[in-house]
């Protein structure tokens, strides 16, 4: 039964070539089609992000030119003037106009050093729960209009997290988080226990944290401000 | 020779065929592959050590692959990772072939 196997091997050696090549490159498509999924999304998630911005624009400019027929209209009489006036008026409270002022630009910042523990590694960043702090301090100590990133809060903006991103107005934030307060009182705010707290962290664990009084300028809210549901009791 | 040369013509048939595998049976197939490189790898060890016969090592080469599928399909109905299972015996067995082989050749 010893016969020459080259022939047989030989054909086993082809169909296991044939195999192989087949096996490798189907392997290599499956990673393929793994992939794009994960790309598909971020491209998804960057497109819509663009979409957004560009809403936010759109609608800015829109609410820019309400506000310049209206001053146009107002012109014509006494009675449209003093509506104007007021509209003016509730526009400022609501927050849907820009504003400029002397006040307070409040910078936080993660920490540049790195923690030891991993229970530690909370006390080296901002929290959603510092933003809060910080914007409740500058509002008592006299704030008119704040803005954080350049995203300006109002009556029911939320400064929430999500995972490890601070949200203002269900946009994410990243740092370092510009706090800008117009009409904030420096010596106020630097009384405050979220300052004073602030002040010894920074030493601590290396918490960005500045305060600069100056002119600073807040946008106009980009969200809807309209109120559907609630009436007057 | 022989076999280095029917390795080199079954690689440029799929190279140049490039037959697609189905997603689900990629797996299959890789295991199958497995199981004939095993197969081929005692084919070519017995040849050298002179007790080849090519009836045994047909079945040997069938029935290793049938078997390798057989074991992941059941692993999958099962939701065992038998696949791992198949890899470790026959990479050993892949191991312990070379050896030989090598051993033959070389007189290691």
């Amino acid at each position: 039964m010893h016969r020459r196997p080259s022939l047989v091997l030989a054909a086993a050696c082809a169909l296991l070539g044939f195999a192989l090549v087949t096996a490798a490159a189907s392997a290599g498509d499956a990673r393929r089609a793994a992939q794009p999924r994960k790309s598909e999304l971020i491209d998804l998630i960057q497109r819509r992000r663009s979409l957004v911005a560009e809403q936010d624009e759109a609608l800015h400019l829109l609410r820019g030119e309400v506000a310049s027929a209206r001053r146009q209209l107002s012109r014509r009489s006494e009675l449209d003037r003093d509506a104007a006036d007021a509209t003016t008026a509730l526009a400022m409270q609501a927050g849907t106009v820009a504003l400029e002022g002397k006040g307070l630009a409040v910078t936080l910042n993660d920490s540049a050093r790195k923690a030891t523990t991993e229970e530690d590694a909370g006390a080296f960043r901002i929290h959603d729960s510092d933003l809060q702090l910080v914007v409740n301090a500058l509002f008592a100590a006299g704030a008119e209009a704040v803005a954080i990133n350049d995203s300006r809060l109002v009556a029911t903006t939320p400064i929430r997290a999500a995972g490890d991103t601070i949200v203002v107005n269900f946009r994410p934030l990243s740092p370092p988080y510009k706090v800008s307060a117009i009409g904030a009182d420096r010596k106020a705010f630097a009384d405050s226990e979220i300052a004073r707290r602030f002040d010894r962290w920074r030493g601590l664990f290396g918490l960005g944290f500045s305060v600069r009084q100056r002119e600073v300028a807040v946008p106009a809210y980009a969200g809807r401000v309209a109120i559907t549901s609630a009436r007057p009791s | 020779m022989l076999p280095l040369v029917g390795l080199a013509i079954g690689a440029l048939v799929a190279v140049l065929l490039q037959p697609t595998v189905p997603q689900d049976l990629s797996r299959y197939v890789a295991m199958a592959v497995v199981a004939a490189l095993d197969a081929t790898l005692g084919g070519v060890r017995s040849s050298l050590e002179r007790t080849f016969n090519d009836r045994i090592f047909v079945i040997s080469f069938v029935s290793n692959a049938l078997v390798a599928i057989a074991l992941v399909w059941l692993g999958d109905q099962l939701s065992v990772d038998l696949v791992t299972a198949v890899v470790v015996v026959l990479g050993i067995r892949i191991f312990q072939n070379v050896a030989a082989i090598r051993r033959r050749l070389v007189g290691g």
